[in-house]
């Protein structure tokens, strides 16, 4: 069980080290994704092998799983599963707290950093490895000012059983 | 009844100021610099005493400065380098300063003015001040955009501070 605080400085050195050397936010933005994506790829085998969940028969269950047993997994935090679109194809995961978060305060110069966006890579990565391609971002961040932190991940199609998608 | 939070970094310069009402912050500054030298002067006395966190306890130190300007000030000063240091500054005239003072084994102060006429702050409870403090001070270390060395600009940190100037007012 490693410190957790040592992993968010180590998040949070990350995340200023790539201010620093993009000087742009949405650039930052996009290469938090890409890390995330290729952590996710990855990550889905430890989580099928540790925690033996067998096929989601639809996406609601898929969110279930997500939220009950993957973040409780890695993160530590069980978010709640919210605001199912009527057509059952878009969900909310609502976070009361983030561990990637802690201590940090975004500057006023970065205002359009999302900065624990790489959660959203490691849920795309890890869901196109089992053949769903989704769209996830955060509609609601604490650190710009809302109440909750709220990750919104969209259901766009099942992809083929084809050979992997390699690194971005 | 006026009172000051200070934040000294280890090279003695300020990274965070805050005083009620705000136009005593100059005279402040002053006094808190005037303090550190009795700090510094304390801490070379005790030498080595690798004494745990709430150990040692010195008596008066006599202002030099007049703050007249003030009603009843009480200016205390509580350091600990690796210990405690309690500094009572009466003013000989009119009105009673009390300076708190507290010192990180990192080297960075805190330092406390307290304002009151009425209510002399227990030892406890300047204490967990400064517990308080050094704990919001730790988290916005933690903060990764902070650069140790930068003036303190957290929202965190400045509510916690309000929430303490008025409680100790």
């Amino acid at each position: 069980m490693t410190n957790a605080e040592l992993f968010t400085l180590t998040y949070g050195a990350l995340v200023t080290q790539l201010c620093k050397d993009y000087e742009n936010d949405e650039e930052v933005n996009k290469q938090l994704d890409k890390m995330g994506y290729n952590i996710g790829v990855r990550l889905i085998e430890d989580f099928l092998a540790r925690s033996s969940v067998g096929r989601c028969q639809d996406f609601r269950e898929t969110a279930d799983v997500i939220a009950k047993v993957a973040f409780k997994m890695y993160l530590g935090i069980t978010p709640s599963v919210t605001n199912w679109s009527p057509a059952g194809d878009e969900f909310s995961l609502i976070l009361e707290s983030n561990p990637l978060v802690d201590f940090v305060e975004l500057p006023d110069n970065h205002s359009s950093l999302v900065y624990s966006n790489l959660l959203c890579g490691v849920l795309r990565g890890a869901l196109e490895m089992v053949q769903m391609a989704v769209e996830v971002k955060f509609s609601q961040d604490t650190l710009r000012g809302d109440n909750v932190t709220e990750i919104r991940m969209k259901f766009i199609k099942r992809m083929e059983e084809n050979l992997p998608a390699g690194d971005e | 009844m006026a009172v000051c939070i200070a934040v000294i970094a280890k090279e003695n310069y300020p990274l965070y100021i805050r005083s009620v009402p705000v136009q005593n912050e100059l005279k402040f500054h002053y006094t808190v610099h005037t303090s550190l030298d009795v700090v510094e002067e304390k801490i070379s006395a005790v030498g080595k005493a690798m004494a745990d966190q709430r150990e040692l306890y010195l008596g008066l130190l006599y202002p030099t400065e007049d703050y007249k300007v003030y009603p009843s000030h009480m200016i205390i000063v509580y350091y600990t380098p690796v210990c405690i240091f309690f500094l009572l500054i009466e003013n000989i005239l009119l009105y009673r300063h009390t300076r708190y003072g507290y010192v990180t084994n990192s080297k960075v102060k805190f330092v406390i003015v307290v304002d009151s006429s009425n209510t002399s702050l227990r030892d406890n409870e300047i204490r967990s001040m400064f517990r308080k403090l050094h704990n919001s001070f730790t988290d916005v270390m933690c903060n990764p955009f902070y650069n140790p060395g930068d003036t303190i600009q957290s929202k965190a940190f400045d509510s916690m501070v309000s929430a303490m100037m008025v409680q100790a007012s």
